[in-house]
């Protein structure tokens, strides 16, 4: 059966449709093949699929072939059976017959014959020629169709239709349609059923001898076929793959020794879509077919389906996956194969996927999709570069290609090829060999940027060198490589040429001994990696066949052309289907050839997408690699900023990725660009390399308005000290966001260590709140740099692209406004009222330093301080609160704390500085004050017992001082406070007559009343009497008796009796002097008293002398008044008791006790002039308040005044009283007095009043 | 052989990497490690096109290629662990119980109170620990 595969395959390329036969029973094709062939392709057919289900296709192809045509009757029937899938699907009998006996007799029976083969799917179509209007022939048509349709439609089904000429009816088309798509529908299945049968009865054969995989895929691929041609696509993939699976079955097992293929020209570029590239027939080998061939076919057959069923993506998805396992077959053939021919296949398949699929995707899939298809694109490119790269490597171009990650990680694991011979050198190289000698020596290593010594990344396996030597001289005398000591060549193939000395070589050869020592030079001495390169070269010449490749192989230019093509479109693949992390390494790779090539700015574009995904991520061992590049395209390009950019960022990455040196060499850039060449001012972001933290403890405190120093460690990464110019911080207040930052500087030049610095820094004063650091600004040159970075207190946190959330600790505290100091008087009771007096003032520092504070003393008016006197400080101790109230005062203030310290401070323009030792410590300073009050003091009577002079007298005694303190590091803080200090005469005086003898002596007492608190001493008292009163026994007014002297203690009294009489003698004498208009008491008085009490004996005089002073008071005295001349009586209540809103008489009795000559001051004669006086919300008066009552001006006369009243409130309230407004109340005589109260009793509780409101 | 291992934090910052190549050519395989990456993101980010592993750690093969072979693990918490050897021809049972042993070292690793959560991993005894159960790895498929 195998020998019928060239004619399966001609039938295969000739037959793409479906046939449909047309047996023209009545020559009827002429007339009707226009209307037929229109019908086609059919629109819409249901077919069966190979599981019987039904699948809708659309535009179903088919062709009409009459029967009589030859390609119908030349066929064998063995043929037939075998390509059965050719044979017609359906067959149309076309009929025409107007004359029903004709058709009984002639037609019928020839009819009868056409179909009666069974395997055929038939149906009459009956012509009808006869004209509408011909109703005769109509007539006759219709009764022939009608035996038509009784003789040949069965039950089942109907095979007749009937076509009208003249007047086509619509339906007939439709039910064409119908019976065609139905007879195609039931030879298909019947077909499929048949092949089926004959696969399985041929599978069950598989593992027999007489298996023939040739006949088998005959089978199967006819049904394919056949499945195609019905447009059952799917099917049809589904039999080629299973006929793939069967293939790679049958290949594997051991056994049979098979040709593998790819041997002949044109093998090397792939066939993956070109179904007949060979026939199938040159490819058959035994039973089976050529493994590298005809899994390409297979291949090429599906991707054709898969493209009919419109599906790309699952194109570039089994074209990848299959070049994968066809590489790794291929590898396993590479001995037998031409060299490189993997290599080389797998770059054409690469790129003929790409080109096949790129073109009809037509980018309307669901994303996801699209993905996986760029993805896969992706895989392509990239998989077809690493061969190419490797191609070029193996003839010379390696010392060209980047040594990069990326390329090592593609190609150092990849297997040399394996060739059973590696190529020799041809013929008449030497000029090929000594270029390529040239090529590489001519190729500058590239150095990298900033003299970075790093290790070259390998590109090879192994040796190349090595490894081709090797393979020759395997075949020639064994193993070379163990004649030859390679270990010193490390790597790279470039260093083992140069230690590879043709010196060494020359003496190598000699110590040869082989069997072809004499036949060819090539296999006597090892190859120059020069000459193994011409020899690749020279091999792959033979098999690659594709010009394209050939040209790009062809020179440098050309290679790194197509390295770029592929590079960029693997990049640009791998970024549409978000690959971003391929995509992005392999733009690096761009980046390298656009370096190469002098254009910076496309590589430095590049290069930073490299960085910033390395940097992103924190991959910093290949950061390392990519950016010194990046940072030599910015150097190239003038690019300052970002050149110093990378400068930083090569700075902050990881230790041990460069060397000490090399990081050196980074910062020296560093600052030579600050300082030399950049004409303005470069910002910077230097977070990674410098980072600061604060100080480990508790914030710095500092009070609200106070400036401060703030120490701040600041990292330095660079390798060797760096001077800054200029360093500022910001702060940022936690609690209160809207005032911004605030910045903090410091103006002198630092110099960063490697390493931790700390750096103090000046605030100024700040808002409350709680600052936390901001951002680290700086300068070096022309450099503005800035760090936001904040180091945990050890080094410099190298992975800031993870940075945690910024820590939140206060670095400084400034406190809400508080009370810093207190000033208070030190003592609370009053002075001496002019006398020198220690005026005590309690400094009290709260939780704050006072040194250097200055205090300001401005005195009121009536206050001064006497400053011939120094101002005494010690210190406040607390003890003096507990004893305040001991006498033994002296011991009390003085603490021997600071013995040293002075206590003596002078005052000077109204201001004192207070001493270092006083600033954290309570102090009390003592001020010589002198409080001057010129009026005299006077004497109250103690009749009239009134409290106001005294109460006078405390207002008079106060005295202000206005403080000042200035305060703090700067004196910055200022307190300010107004004290008022009591001054006081050392007693009051109240006078009352004692006594009035008959004898006219008036015992005056003088009651001396202390108000300071200290011990007044008298030691002495006199009176000057006013005129009009002389001492009795005219002495020279010392008092009665002498107590002197007299002791006064605290807050108590003590009295002195005068006795004096009313001089009636001077009253005519005295019209010509000055009269004393008042009489003085002179007290000769000594105080002892602590200042730290109050009142104590003044400042000029030591303490507790006995030194006397001088103390004067005025006394009132009146001459007691001779003459009342009325007399008013009070009329004792009626009732014993009031009561709230009982009406009663109040009675007041006035009388006469003079005459009326006598008292001049009365105005009216007769009548006398009186006022009830009462408080309205306690009495409610009925009548008249005020009026005149008649009182004759004889002396005895009388009158009464009554006054009806009630009371309101009950208690004891004051009554009503009678004044007498026209007299004077020396002329007065109460006898007997009203009551001071009178009781009010609540009113009873039957009664009810209106109490007005 | 297994060329390299690494770990790789959730922010797909590199952990550890240890190569166990001789030549000095980590670089190239911070750089797989790298790209493979992009599978794990893939794969965990379409759920979908791998339902059967959804609720596994081991992410099984990454990363085909024709001369090594990249195996992924996802741990709970992110962390990925990743293996390239050069044996195109491992057992998923021998590199399932590989990233079991591996991902516990790792727990110890990071159970470490000095250790700080997502950094590097510098502690000597992972890194003798992975060592092991490399050899052993390595004992397993040879034996």
């Amino acid at each position: 059966m195998a020998n019928y595969l060239a004619q399966f395959q001609a039938i295969k390329n000739t037959s793409d449709r479906l046939v449909v036969a047309v047996e023209d029973v009545s020559d009827l094709w002429p007339s009707v093949k226009e209307g037929l062939e229109k019908r086609l392709p059919l629109k819409k057919a249901s077919l069966n699929n190979k599981t019987r289900n039904p699948v809708y296709v659309e535009n179903l192809q088919a062709e009409f072939i009459l029967t009589t045509d030859s390609r119908l009757r030349s066929r064998f029937p063995q043929e037939q059976y075998l390509f059965w899938f050719r044979e017609p699907y359906a067959t149309i009998v076309l009929v025409s017959c107007e004359d029903l006996d004709e058709f009984k007799t002639i037609l019928k029976p020839r009819l009868k014959l056409i179909v009666q083969n069974e395997e055929r799917e038939w149906f009459i179509v009956f012509v009808s020629k006869a004209h509408p209007n011909n109703d005769q022939a109509t007539k006759n048509a219709k009764k022939v169709y009608a035996r038509l349709e009784v003789d040949f439609n069965t039950r089942k089904r109907e095979r007749c239709c009937k076509l009208d000429l003249n007047g086509v009816d619509a339906s007939f088309w439709e039910d064409f349609d119908f019976k065609i798509v139905e007879s195609i529908r039931n030879t298909l299945d019947r077909r499929a059923q048949f092949y089926e049968e004959e696969i399985r009865k041929m599978s069950e054969q598989r593992l027999m001898p007489v298996w023939n995989f040739c006949n088998f895929f005959i089978l199967k691929e006819s049904l394919a076929f056949m499945f195609e041609m019905a447009h059952l696509h799917e099917d049809s993939l589904r039999e080629y793959d299973e006929l793939e699976l069967c293939y790679i079955e049958t290949v594997s097992t051991p056994g049979k020794q098979r040709d593998f293929g790819g041997l002949e020209h044109g093998d090397d570029q792939a066939a993956l879509l070109k179904p007949g590239f060979k026939p199938l027939s040159q490819i058959v080998q035994d039973d089976s077919f050529r493994e590298f061939e005809f899994r390409q076919y297979l291949f090429a057959r599906q991707v054709k389906l898969l493209f009919r069923l419109g599906r790309p993506l699952e194109v570039v998805m089994r074209g990848y996956s299959f070049i994968i396992s066809f590489s790794k077959t291929l590898a396993l053939h590479e001995n037998t194969l031409p060299f490189c021919l993997r290599e080389v296949w797998v770059i054409s398949a690469c790129l003929a996927i790409i080109s096949s699929t790129s073109s009809t995707y037509d980018g309307l899939a669901a994303p996801d999709n699209e993905k996986e298809f760029y993805r896969l694109h992706g895989d392509l490119y990239s998989l077809c570069r690493i061969k190419f790269m490797r191609l070029a490597y193996l003839i010379g171009y390696g010392v060209e290609i980047e040594k990069s990650p990326v390329n090592s990680a593609s190609l150092s694991m990849l297997p040399w090829p394996k060739p059973s011979i590696w190529p020799a050198v041809p013929e008449d190289a030497s000029a090929k060999v000594l270029a390529k000698e040239k090529l590489i020596l001519q190729a500058n290593p590239r150095m990298k940027h900033f003299n970075i010594q790093r290790k070259q990344l390998p590109l090879e396996p192994s040796s190349l060198l090595r490894e081709a030597n090797r393979r020759r001289a395997s075949l020639s005398v064994g193993n070379l490589s163990e004649l030859i000591d390679y270990r010193q060549i490390d790597g790279s193939g470039i260093d083992g040429h140069q230690k590879f000395s043709p010196s060494t070589t020359n003496s190598m050869s000699r110590t040869y001994s082989g069997p072809n020592l004499e036949s060819s030079l090539s296999l006597d001495r090892p190859m120059r990696i020069s000459e193994v390169h011409v020899a690749a070269e020279h091999a792959l010449e033979n098999t690659v066949t594709d010009p394209d490749l050939l040209k790009s192989l062809s020179s440098l230019e050309e290679f790194e052309q197509k390295y770029m093509e592929l590079t960029k479109g693997a990049a640009d693949n791998y970024h549409h289907s978000w690959w971003k992390r391929h995509g992005v390494a392999l733009d690096g790779e761009i980046a390298a050839l656009c370096f190469k090539h002098g254009n910076y700015d496309l590589a430095a574009k590049s290069y930073e997408k490299v960085c910033a995904l390395y940097a992103g991520e924190g991959w910093q061992d290949l950061l390392a690699e990519v950016l010194p590049n990046l940072a030599e395209c910015q150097k190239i390009l003038n690019d300052q900023a970002g050149y110093l950019s990378s400068c930083v960022r090569l700075l902050s990455l990881e230790d041990g990725l460069f060397l000490a040196k090399e990081r050196q060499a980074f910062q020296l850039e560093v600052v030579r660009l600050a300082h030399s060449e950049m004409k303005h001012p470069v910002p910077l972001d230097v977070s990674s390399l410098i980072t600061f933290s604060g100080n480990p403890g508790p914030p710095l405190q500092l009070c609200d308005g106070d400036p401060g120093t703030l120490p701040v460690t600041v990292w330095s990464g660079f390798p060797d000290d760096i001077t800054l110019e200029s360093l500022s911080l910001t702060l940022t207040n936690t609690l209160n966001t809207d005032e911004g930052v605030k910045t903090i500087k410091s103006s002198d030049a630092h110099i960063l260590k490697p390493g931790r610095n700390v750096i103090k820094l000046d605030v100024p004063p700040q808002k409350p709140g709680s600052y936390v650091l901001g951002v680290l600004t700086g300068q070096i040159g022309n450099l503005r740099f800035r760090s936001h970075n904040f180091s945990k207190g050890g080094p410099q946190d190298n992975d800031d692209f993870m940075s945690y959330e910024k820590p939140t600790r206060p670095v400084l505290k400034v406190l809400k406004p508080r009370t810093l100091v207190d000033i208070s008087a030190a003592v609370s009771s009053a002075l001496l009222m002019n006398e020198l007096q220690w005026l005590g003032l309690i400094v009290k520092p709260i939780d704050y330093s006072l040194k250097g504070s200055l205090l300001s003393i401005d005195t009121g008016p009536g206050l001064m301080i006497d400053e011939s006197h120094t101002i005494d400080i010690n210190e406040y101790a607390k003890t003096m609160e507990d004893k305040v109230h001991a006498h033994d005062s002296n011991t009390i203030t003085e603490n021997n704390t600071h013995p040293l310290e002075p206590k003596q401070l002078y005052i000077e323009n109204g201001k004192i500085a207070l001493p270092d030792w006083a600033s954290d410590t309570s102090t009390t300073l003592w001020f010589p004050v002198h409080a001057i009050d010129d009026r005299m003091a006077r004497a109250a009577s103690a009749v009239s017992c009134a409290d106001s002079p005294h109460r006078q007298n405390m207002v008079d005694g106060m005295r202000t001082i206005a403080l000042k303190l200035e305060f703090g590091a700067f004196r910055n803080q200022i307190f300010e406070r107004t004290i008022a200090v009591h001054f006081t005469d050392p007693f009051y005086v109240t006078t009352r007559v004692a006594n009035k003898c008959n004898d006219g002596t008036l015992l005056l007492q003088a009651t001396i009343h202390s108000q300071v608190k200290a011990t007044l001493c008298l030691y002495d008292a006199w009176l000057d009497l006013q005129a009009g009163f002389v001492h009795v026994r005219k002495e020279n007014g010392r008092p009665v008796s002498s107590f002197f002297p007299l002791v006064i203690s605290p807050s108590s009294t003590a009295g002195i009796l005068f006795s004096i009489c009313i001089d009636n003698m001077a009253i005519a004498a005295d019209q010509n002097e000055v009269v004393q208009a008042e009489s003085i008491l002179n007290v000769m008085y000594g105080i002892s008293g602590d200042r730290s009490n109050g009142a104590h004996s003044p400042t000029s005089l030591k303490l507790g002398s006995s030194d006397k002073l001088f103390f004067k008071v005025a006394i009132a005295l009146q001459r007691p008044i001779l003459d009342p001349c009325i007399a008013v009586g009070f009329v004792p209540f009626s009732s014993n008791c009031l009561r709230v809103g009982q009406l009663i008489n109040m009675k007041w009795r006035v009388e006469r006790l003079k005459d009326l000559e006598a008292s001049p001051s009365s105005s009216c004669k007769d009548e006398v002039l009186y006022e009830v006086d009462a408080n309205p919300e306690i009495w409610m008066i009925a009548g008249r308040t005020m009026g005149h009552a008649l009182l004759s001006n004889a002396r005895g006369s009388r009158t009464e005044i009554t006054v009806t009243c009630m009371p309101l409130v009950s208690g004891h309230v004051r009554p009503p009283q009678l004044g007498l407004p026209a007299m004077d109340d020396a002329n007065i005589s109460c006898n007997p007095p009203g009551p001071h109260l009178v009781c009010v009793l609540p009113p009873t509780l039957s009664s009810s009043y209106c109490i007005p409101a | 052989m297994i060329a390299s291992v690494a770990v790789v934090g959730h922010q797909n910052n590199p952990l550890y990497l240890q190569s166990f190549t001789n030549a000095n050519d980590a670089l190239k395989l911070h750089h797989i490690v790298h790209c493979s990456l992009d599978v794990i993101d893939e794969r965990v980010n379409n759920p979908k096109r791998s339902v059967s592993t959804l609720n596994e750690s081991y992410l099984g093969l990454l990363y085909p290629t024709e001369s090594y072979k990249v195996y992924g693990y996802l741990s709970n918490t992110k962390a990925k662990f990743l293996v390239v050897t050069t044996d195109l021809d491992v057992k998923d049972a021998d590199i399932r119980s590989f990233f079991r042993r591996f991902h516990a070292a790792y727990v110890d690793a990071v159970s470490n109170p000095f250790h700080v959560p997502e950094k590097k991993i510098v502690s000597r005894t992972f890194a003798q620990r992975v060592s092991g159960i490399v050899k052993a790895f390595a004992a397993g498929t040879n034996g």
